[in-house]
């Protein structure tokens, strides 16, 4: 593998006109004074009490984990921890909470599995009021300008029948992931020169001309369509409104440096090498209030190859219970919860204020595909972490009958310690119980 | 019961009727065979007619079957309730490239303003369904930055520099894996090329010129001279270990390359093929080369017949072949550096060196470029004429005459971005002008309930070039005449006659045999190293492509999709196909047609395009390659997955082949009401392996059984049987493809309700002996096509 470094002489790092290096961590050197969402991080100002914002991370993948090797035997906060749950609860046993019988009672296989972040089927989206807007975006929405990205979306853009696809806008538009870390490296931490700067500015009031001018031209067309097509054309006219939005929050921030890189630009190496630099990533987007919510799906571009494994990835998902695809779909289930557990350590070992960054962050970990041998959304795989919840348990919840509970109540619990006053979320019953 | 009663029972049998009578005992409240149920809920209408028009529901075992006349007195119906369909259309990707192309007259080869847009939602793999395809703010956002990318590259603010010469030779850095072997031995004052470009390592495949990163200065013609020199063609070792054929004279090939993308000795997303040549043993000598390149591209060099992995040739070359190296050599240690080393030296590898290179330009090239001449017509640019330029350019990329409104928005736009000079704002109402719906969106305006005839213009060269329509299509839609049979006709078969129309042929294969995915799921590279070495997944693609186009120009039945007893391939495919007759003993990467004597190979099933496609690179699966067929050949796809019939957790352990393993899950009845349409396509596909070489025996030396029966009876015992048996069903496959080339042409859905018009030009083209071209103009001149 080539491993020559790309070359750095294109970038320069930009310091604004206060001298100011902001480094990392930035809010605790600087005493910066971060409230709760809604409002942005100042730099700057001295004698601030360190209370941080919440933030949520949620990461899924594409055909689920093999149930007889993830889920614990025992219940309580003495259970035991089959192999593909061992790396997460081995070393974070106090900070998790693992699920089982929770799910959003979909079915559908491949083409229900985008539902795992918003309870809803794209399909049944139109009849239900908030669409199937996902969790992260909910709480996008209540972020205001407070960062300067309201989210950030990352993985694979597609893979078997579309891949994961896990976030939704309220609109129904799917989310497209930063598939590279070298992409979103740039976003975060590469800084326009003056000129650049500039000429950013200047194109952020062009573009705002030409959504005037383009509305424009759809209502004029609006009005010789049939009632249908005018329908279809709505989504001409919600993507005006979101990128005037995009538009406004780029203004907002464009005269606010990136913080500083703590580590050279990455390459992009294919989502397996990568997942653990997008973990990476993720901690420090969340570290530096770049964002507060962060999601990672994980479908296509996972070749199994690279694990040693030379059998496809979805194949080995149809074990038909012979013992040895099991064994090597086991494998690569067994890769994603290690970099998992991973990323765990590393939120832990970041200082956030009052606690570490995972206190912090309330991170959900799992899959919209319950059985993928039997392409069944039931039952789904689901470890919640930090966040301040009281954790160290296996809670088995019961798979039907009158207590089962949506995994959408986990949903309403998320949001609510998120901060936003909810008491509702897809088809949910209330928040969940036992947490 | 007398004669009138009968036909009177028969007018009242209305479509519940139908249905209560012939269907709902197996698809009703008490049993849902395969999952289907019509008696509530959502009723999948469309499944229903197709079968019902085929004939192979109710099946042949049910106790009460309609007439024909019943059939189709339901089918007609059934038509006659006709909701308003969703028909505004977006372009998608490649729409937009295209489109982008022809409207500022640039070749896109190097430039692609759609790279980070999102990909095309599909609906039964067509990629230009309008209620399919989504725009989100996202696109939106991609859109606008796109405008900026194409205006700034068409209308340059700077005139092209005088032409200049770079010159690089005695040094040559190549890449770090060659680097330190190159210096070890003192050899940097050449480059060598080892390896074809499709190799894993990429070990000496591209020759860049690391020394001229920056590449071109300016969009023009270049003068590539380059000094080679190809070695060992014929060397003293085991020509498998390099995997080269000694026969076969040395390929040489330039690429472009553009250090901003990625590394340049490595593959690129955007690296078209500039020129190539066959090289004379020995050397060196000069070539000379005239390549067109954009700003920021270098050319580089490529050996596309070069070996499969010189990396294990390097660690591998001491241990087999140890009496060529000098006697100090031979015990090296195993491992690559020292190898590499060694080899480099003393090895007699075959590869093309270069000493040499000159880049000379850019040559003539126009002080005023074709794009800007596109934009600002013969005059330059002048304040005044802006509104001038802009109207032009909005009739020309709306694809009408633009309204005052229209221009009206857009010199606002104009008029905002005054500050920077007038030339500035023009072009910042340009970009606005790419960004609105008028040119996003193709236009379905009507005039008297059929499409006015620029819509149906647009319509036509969206169908046909994929693009906007030329000069002489909108001149007949603005005179009307487009709406004559006559002169659609005659524009339809000069469409088609253009080489514009390879965006039909590869974009329709595309989207209804789904080749787009073809290389999603690469064959695994040690089992099959030739379809890496010899190129195949291109060659495949360009086989199925010059059926299509022969099928087309020739005006031959569409059955010839379903049995042809030719094929257009060139020796790589003739190897992997096993056919010697007909093919040259050396070089042969054109394609020539060839008669199958076997009649395995023949129709699309036996092309290498569909059986890779249909497999996953490592195996096949008769599930999915049934699936495949029941979708792309037959048009009766399975139902999908079951919404209320409780999961099953299929157990196949015990089974010993793939055919057990299938035996297994038809066991279960309601599995097997789907697996027994599926899986005997599949198993007839067997005896092609993953990239369609034909087998016996499968990897693990069982043996391959083909042999099936269809649900409407007919038995055999391999692929032959198979194609005897769809053989039958020819006028389901014209209606089948009619319904596909309706759906690409007009970019909607068609369904149930559309039945009785595909239907009727379905049968107008058998009528005229099914050929391909006659199809396509009865698609053009169809109703359903003139209408929105």
């Amino acid at each position: 593998m080539p491993t020559s470094r790309p070359d750095l002489a294109g970038r320069r790092f930009f310091l604004r006109a206060t001298g100011v290096r902001l480094a990392l961590p930035i809010l605790d050197s600087l005493g910066a004074n971060v409230v709760r969402s809604g409002l942005a991080v100042t730099a700057l100002s001295a004698n601030a009490k360190t209370v941080r914002p919440m933030r949520m991370a949620a990461i899924g993948n594409a055909f689920g984990f093999y149930a007889q090797q993830f889920f614990p035997q025992t219940t309580g906060a003495n259970y035991d921890t089959p192999h593909l749950l061992e790396p997460v609860a081995k070393e974070h046993r106090k900070d998790i909470s693992v699920f089982s019988g929770l799910d959003h009672g979909v079915k559908g296989g491949h083409f229900a599995v985008h539902s795992f972040l918003s309870g809803v089927r794209q399909v049944d989206a139109k009849g239900m009021p908030d669409g199937n807007i996902s969790i992260d975006q909910r709480a996008a929405e209540t972020v205001g300008g407070a960062t300067r990205f309201p989210s950030l979306t990352l993985g694979s853009e597609e893979g078997l029948h579309g891949g994961c696809m896990m976030c939704w806008t309220r609109s129904g538009t799917r989310v497209n992931p930063i598939q590279g870390p070298r992409e979103l490296f740039r976003k975060l931490f590469v800084n326009e020169s003056e000129a650049g700067l500039a000429a950013a500015k200047d194109r952020l009031q062009l573009q705002g001309s030409i959504l005037d001018a383009v509305h424009g031209d759809a209502k004029s067309l609006k009005n010789r369509l049939g009632a249908r097509d005018q329908q279809k054309l709505d989504e001409y006219f919600t993507s005006v409104r979101d990128v005037e939005k995009v538009l406004e929050l780029r203004q907002k921030w464009a005269n606010v440096p990136k913080p500083n890189a703590p580590m050279l630009e990455p390459e992009n190496r294919g989502l397996v090498n990568d997942i653990p630099v997008l973990y990476d990533l993720m901690a420090l987007v969340l570290q530096t209030d770049s964002t507060r919510i962060a999601t990672l799906e994980i479908a296509g571009g996972f070749e199994a190859s690279v694990l040693g494994v030379r059998k496809e990835y979805h194949a080995l998902s149809h074990h038909g219970q012979a013992p040895e695809a099991i064994e090597l779909l086991v494998k690569l289930e067994r890769y994603q919860s290690e970099q998992f557990a991973r990323f765990l350590t590393k939120l832990k070992s970041i200082d956030d204020g009052d606690g570490t960054l995972l206190d912090h962050t309330m991170v959900l970990f799992g899959s919209g595909m319950g059985n993928g041998n039997a392409h069944t959304n039931l039952n789904l795989p689901v470890v919640l972490a930090g966040g301040g919840f009281k954790h160290g348990q296996y809670h088995a919840f019961p798979t039907s009958g009158l207590n089962k509970q949506p995994l959408s109540n986990l949903f309403v619990s998320m949001l609510q310690r998120f901060g936003i006053e909810q008491q509702k979320f897809a088809l949910s019953t209330g928040t969940l119980r036992g947490i | 019961m007398n004669f009138v009663m009968l036909l009177a029972f028969a007018a009242v049998d209305d479509a519940a009727g139908f249905l209560k009578t012939y269907c709902i005992g197996c698809h009703g409240e008490t049993v849902q065979m395969a999952n289907r149920r019509f008696d509530r809920g959502d009723v999948d209408i469309a499944a229903i007619m197709r079968r019902v028009e085929a004939g192979t529901m109710p099946p042949k075992s049910a106790p009460k079957q309609p007439t024909a006349a019943q059939r189709q007195a339901y089918l007609t119906h059934v038509a006659k309730q006709a909701p308003e369909k969703i028909v505004l259309r977006r372009m998608n990707r490649r729409e937009y490239l295209n489109t982008i192309g022809d409207l500022f007259q640039m070749p896109m080869d190097q430039f692609d303003p759609t790279s980070k847009f999102p990909r095309d939602q599909q609906w039964t793999h067509m990629d230009n369904i309008g209620e399919t395809l989504v725009t989100s703010g996202y696109l939106l956002e991609q859109y606008l930055d796109a405008a900026e990318a194409v205006v700034a590259k068409a209308l340059p603010s700077q005139p092209p520099p005088a032409p200049r010469t770079w010159v690089f030779k005695d040094q040559f850095q190549q890449q770090k894996e060659l680097d330190g072997a190159r210096r070890a031995n003192k050899l940097t004052q050449y480059m060598s090329l080892f390896e074809h470009p499709r190799t894993p390592h990429y070990e000496g495949a591209y020759a860049p010129l690391h020394a001229f990163s920056e590449g071109v200065p300016f969009d023009g013609v270049y003068e590539v001279k380059v000094q080679v020199e190809a070695l060992h063609r014929k060397n003293p070792y085991d020509a498998k270990l390099f995997g080269t054929d000694p026969e076969a004279p040395f390929r040489f090939g330039v690429v472009a390359g553009n250090a901003r993308v990625g590394y340049l000795q490595h593959e690129q997303p955007i690296q078209p093929l500039l020129a190539e040549t066959v090289l004379e043993d020995g050397g060196p000598y000069w070539l000379t080369f005239q390549v067109r390149l954009d700003a920021g591209y270098q050319p580089r060099f490529i050996f596309p017949n070069g070996m499969n992995d010189v990396r294990r040739v390097f660690s591998q070359f001491a241990r087999r072949f140890p009496e060529f190296l000098p006697e100090d050599q031979r015990n090296v240690a195993a491992g690559i550096v020292p190898g590499r080393i060694a080899m480099m030296k003393y090895g007699k590898i075959p590869q093309i060196r270069i000493h040499h290179v000159e880049i000379r330009g850019p040559l003539n090239a126009p002080v005023i470029p074709a794009s800007q001449r596109a934009v600002y017509g013969d005059r330059p640019f002048a304040p005044e004429r802006t509104r001038e330029i802009i109207a032009n350019f909005a009739s020309r990329a709306y694809r009408r005459p633009a309204t005052t409104e229209e221009v009206n928005r857009l010199m606002a736009v104009a008029e905002k971005r005054r500050g920077a000079g007038a030339e500035a704002a023009l072009k910042d109402a340009l970009k606005a002008a790419l960004c609105s719906p008028a040119f996003l969106y193709i236009s379905t305006a009507q005039d008297k309930g059929r499409l006015d005839p620029y819509s149906l213009a647009s319509r036509m060269s969206y169908f046909l070039w994929s693009s906007m329509p030329d000069e002489a299509l909108l001149k007949q839609a603005a005179s009307g005449a487009l709406l004559r049979d006559d002169i659609l006709r005659a524009e339809t078969r000069r469409m088609l006659a253009s080489p514009r129309a390879k965006a039909f042929v590869d974009g329709f294969l595309d989207s209804w045999l789904n080749l787009r995915s073809l290389g999603d799921m690469p064959p695994e590279r040690d089992q099959f190293a030739a379809y890496y070495f010899d190129g195949l997944q291109d060659a495949m693609k360009t086989e199925t492509r010059l059926l299509m186009r022969h099928l087309l120009d020739e005006n031959k039945s569409v059955h010839d999709f379903l049995d042809a007893r030719y094929s257009f391939i060139n020796k790589p495919l003739a190897r992997l196909y096993g056919i010697s007759d007909g093919m040259p003993s050396a070089g042969g990467q054109e394609f020539r047609r060839v008669a199958l004597t076997d009649s395995r190979r023949a129709g699309l099933l036996g092309h290498g395009s569909v059986l890779t496609v249909s497999a996953n690179g490592i195996e096949t699966s008769p599930v999915t390659r049934g699936i495949w067929v029941l979708e792309n050949i037959l048009g009766t796809p399975p139902s999908p997955p079951p919404d209320d019939v409780p999961a099953l957790d299929p157990d196949v352990r015990g089974a010993k082949s793939v055919r057990d393993l299938l035996t297994k899950h038809r066991e279960n009845e309601s599995c097997m009401s789907c697996h027994r349409s599926i899986d005997p396509p599949g198993f007839a596909l067997e005896n092609f392996d993953p990239i369609g070489r034909w087998r016996t025996k499968y990897p693990n030396g069982a043996a391959i059984d083909a042999s099936g029966e269809m649900t409407t009876g007919e038995k055999f015992s391999d692929i032959a049987g198979l194609r005897d048996a769809i053989a039958t069903r020819k006028p389901a496959f014209t209606r089948f493809l009619t319904d596909r080339l309706m759906t690409y042409a007009c970019g909607r859905k068609f369904d149930a309700i559309d039945a009785p018009a595909i239907d009727g030009i379905a049968k107008a083209a058998s009528a005229k002996g099914d050929g391909l071209r006659d199809l396509v103009e009865l698609v053009v001149l169809s109703d359903a096509f003139r209408r929105k």
